[in-house]
């Protein structure tokens, strides 16, 4: 579609515009850390940053999300929460955080529709940007993605200096510029080159790969390896991975009730438990850490392939930052690679 | 009881040889006290577990009181005992996250004393009626 | 620093043992200033052992990790031992774990280093931001020296060790089978400066703090899996039955959680301070703890995992224990 400049200092006015008509969630530093909140002020918004701790799938599929009330009793009535018509923009999402979107796509549209995640995803614009500085452990390259990728987001801004280079690209993200058009200005082919080198210098950057031709068909034959087993002993099975994952999608449901009324929740559940997987009757199917980490492997680079033909990872490299002790998705599928069979 | 003022709501815990039959004489005595209080009976002081005491406050209680036999009377002998170094250590904790430690209370109520129950219960009641409802652990419950 | 010839020579005189089913340690991570827990099963693991002040984890959590499968019929139990490389800080809870009767003394092998602190991973990776390779490191009296691609850095310790490491009172492991090195002169005490002044803030003030803390909780539990001592079958919050804990996240629950984790670790808490450095939204646990082991300590005279005689905190009564609070 459209390309765009925006100069830097006409930032503030376009959120400001945005702001009125859609509720923005936008990186925050909280302490050290970064988080995606919604923006009541624009000055907490941050862009100095390389990601968020907790991904932006938490926008859409909400870590706690109440699914419908009810009234317990007598007069029994259930109520279906209604935001159907809420408008959301997420600014600030990096291209990897995007693609997960994408792929998370396919597991809430399959042969059940979510109406949770469908209604809020169909009303919520990305507005992408590029990353200038990967991380040690980013590897989007080799994810079939990459760091100024706009091919998950409806709009990309990149930082080229004293302006942003707009790409939008889709009718959603034109919807979203369109009534600001008078703040953009025409792409020079200077703009474009600086595009196109920042581009090329934050793919430079990227040190880590990992080689994923032919991985599932390779999973298939090692699933009985000790290899599994040697990697697995370390795993404490505590989950930070899985709620850091922004393709991760496992969730529990829970009624919560008071004496009279109640609410029917959906919460965000881990692989990495041990009473994920426990049956009524007590039995466990995976019953030790190796299974559940082989499990983790498995489902995303194995399970997901045969259902969707995507792999279920983005690179952005959170498990390996936070693995309190250092398991490595990246050496994991190259090691499993070398086995031998 | 005024009916605009703040009632508290108060979960008292009472082990059943001592302070619940300590109860038991003052409403048979027909004492007067505060009817705020809520009784859970517990076999013994001993089995109040601190999750009980947070899910109370959790679950709309603004006090909580845990009533136990006299040390050296306890009916399994040591169960009393157990509690007074539990208490003292939850209320230390929460006063330092910034809840009132005030509000979690404890007694030594023996069967015969149905007096003692009554003035505790009202001391306790006012004490409560004084810091105000409880905000600040209260389970939203609103969804 | 320790003698890793040593300590490798030891490694391997004990997994040649054939009553030892591993022995853990640390090897080289796969990028930056990463090390890992390291299961040696034979004498061509040992090798690939190291020992530096990158070594922060607490290995104690392995053996309580450990899963007693069902066995197949006519298998016999797995009687073998269990070997662990502990520091200072790590030994005691081994002895907390002894004491509550968790482990038999007899099931598990200790190999003890005498530690000199830590380097707090946060720290020098604010110092070094986005290196990947791995560096060597050594120490001298007062810096750490910090070895990338032959370019050499020295940083003074106060600088980069963990917080834990500079009260730290008990350098030299309390329980070993075999002890690598030379006794560290203790020197520190105990500090509850920090906890001290907070206690001394207004109420609403401190709520207000923990208010913002426990709101930034996400319930991973990980907290609880890399402590030594969350070592329960079924954890509080993961009972259904009735279920205390709702696994909503929000304020109420969070805080019922944080509150009662660290209240079972009163007296248990040996202040390794993994929970703190784990954390995923940096919160500040150690301040947690820490105030219980402070409390324990005055109100009881109990120090968690000093003696292993010594009965545990919370099944034992004095007849004067305090009671002004005493209706």
């Amino acid at each position: 579609m459209d390309d765009l400049t925006l100069p830097k200092n006409k930032l503030d006015m376009f959120l400001n515009k945005i702001k009125s008509d859609y509720t923005v969630y936008a990186p925050v530093k909280v302490d050290d850390l970064v988080y995606f909140k919604k923006i009541e002020k624009l000055k907490d918004i941050t862009l100095d940053f390389y990601n968020s701790k907790v991904p932006p799938k938490s926008i859409i599929f909400k870590q706690t999300e109440t699914m419908f009330k009810f009234k317990q009793g007598l007069d029994a009535e259930i109520q279906t929460l209604d935001d159907k018509n809420k408008k959301n923009v997420i600014f600030g999402i990096r291209p990897c955080d995007a693609k997960s979107m994408s792929i998370l796509d396919n597991v809430f549209e399959d042969d059940f529709t979510d109406p949770y995640y469908v209604n809020k995803r169909k009303n919520t614009v990305l507005v992408g940007v590029s990353c200038k500085q990967p991380t040690i452990n980013c590897f989007c390259t080799s994810m079939d993605g990459g760091p100024a990728d706009s091919k998950h987001l409806d709009v990309l801004i990149s930082d080229i200096g004293n302006r942003y280079y707009v790409e939008i690209k889709n009718n959603k993200g034109k919807s979203l510029i369109d009534g600001t058009r008078n703040l953009f200005e025409k792409v020079t082919n200077n703009d474009k080159k600086k595009r196109l080198q920042l581009e090329k210098k934050s793919k430079d950057e990227i040190s880590r790969n990992m080689k994923t031709e032919g991985i599932s068909e390779k999973l298939d034959e090692i699933f009985d390896d000790d290899i599994w087993k040697s990697i697995s002993l370390r795993c404490l099975g505590c989950g930070i991975c899985t709620y850091e994952c922004p393709t991760c999608h496992c969730f529990d449901i829970q009624d919560e009730t008071t004496l009279s009324d109640g609410a029917r929740i959906r919460v965000w559940d881990t692989c990495m438990n041990p009473e994920y997987t426990v049956h009524a009757s007590g039995h466990n199917p995976r019953p030790a850490r190796m299974n559940r980490t082989r499990n983790r492997v498995y489902h995303k680079f194995n399970y997901f392939p045969k259902n969707y033909n995507l792999i279920a990872c983005v690179g952005c490299g959170r498990c390996i930052n936070d693995c309190p002790v250092n398991i490595d998705i990246i050496e994991i599928i190259n090691k499993a690679r070398e086995v031998k069979t | 009881m005024q009916k605009d003022e703040f009632q508290p709501n108060i979960v008292a815990f009472l082990c059943n040889w001592c302070s619940y039959a300590g109860a038991d004489l003052a409403g048979t005595s027909r004492m007067q006290y505060p009817p705020n209080v809520k009784i859970i009976r517990v076999m013994c002081s001993g089995r109040v577990n601190p999750m009980f005491v947070v899910n109370a406050l959790q679950e709309g209680a603004d006090g909580v009181l845990i009533g136990g036999c006299h040390p050296g009377d306890c009916h399994y002998i040591q169960g009393n005992y157990f509690t007074r170094r539990r208490m003292a250590v939850l209320k230390k904790l929460l006063e330092y996250i910034g809840f009132d430690e005030r509000r979690v209370r404890m007694t030594w109520v023996s069967a015969a004393e149905g007096k003692k129950f009554a003035e505790v219960i009202s001391e306790v009641t006012e004490d409560i009626k004084k810091l105000g409802p409880v905000q600040k652990i209260r389970r939203a419950n609103s969804w | 620093m320790v003698n890793q010839k040593k300590l490798r020579e030891e490694v391997n005189t004990l997994i040649s043992r054939n009553d030892v089913k591993y022995i853990i340690g640390w090897e080289k991570g796969s990028y930056g200033f990463k090390m890992k827990p390291f299961f040696i099963t034979s004498s061509e693991d040992v090798d690939r052992l190291v020992f530096n002040p990158l070594c922060i984890h607490n290995l104690t959590v392995y053996p309580m990790l450990e899963e007693k499968l069902p066995l197949r019929k006519d298998a016999t139990e797995d009687k073998s031992k269990i070997g662990v490389i502990v520091k200072g800080c790590d030994s005691r809870a081994i002895v907390q774990i002894i004491q509550e009767k968790g482990l038999n003394r007899e099931d598990i092998v200790i190999i003890g280093i005498p530690c000199s602190g830590v380097i707090d991973p946060k720290k020098i990776e604010r110092l070094f931001p986005l290196k990947s390779e791995t560096p060597d490191i050594d120490e001298d009296e007062k810096n750490f020296i910090i070895i990338i691609k032959d370019k050499i850095q020295k940083i003074p310790k106060q600088d980069i060790l963990m917080d834990k490491c500079k009260t730290c009172e008990f350098p030299n492991p309390l329980i070993y089978d075999t002890f690598i090195g030379k006794e560290i002169e203790t020197v520190k005490n105990a500090d509850y400066k920090e906890i001290e002044s907070f206690e001394k803030k207004k109420l609403s003030d401190k709520w207000e703090y923990w208010e913002n803390q426990f709101d930034k909780c996400i319930r991973c539990y990980a907290c609880r899996n890399v402590c030594p001592l969350c070592y329960c079958k079924e954890c509080m919050v993961d009972q259904l039955n009735p279920q205390w804990v709702r696994r909503s996240v929000n304020i109420s629950e969070n805080a019922a959680w944080n509150i009662m984790r660290a209240f079972h670790l009163a007296g248990r808490c040996i202040g390794c301070g993994e929970c703190e450095r784990v954390c995923p939204a940096d919160i500040p646990l150690t301040k947690l703890n820490k105030k219980l082991e402070k409390d324990v300590y005055e109100m009881f005279d109990y120090k968690p995992g000093t003696n292993i005689e010594e009965k545990p905190l919370l099944s034992m009564f004095k007849p004067d224990d305090p009671e002004e609070f005493v209706l």
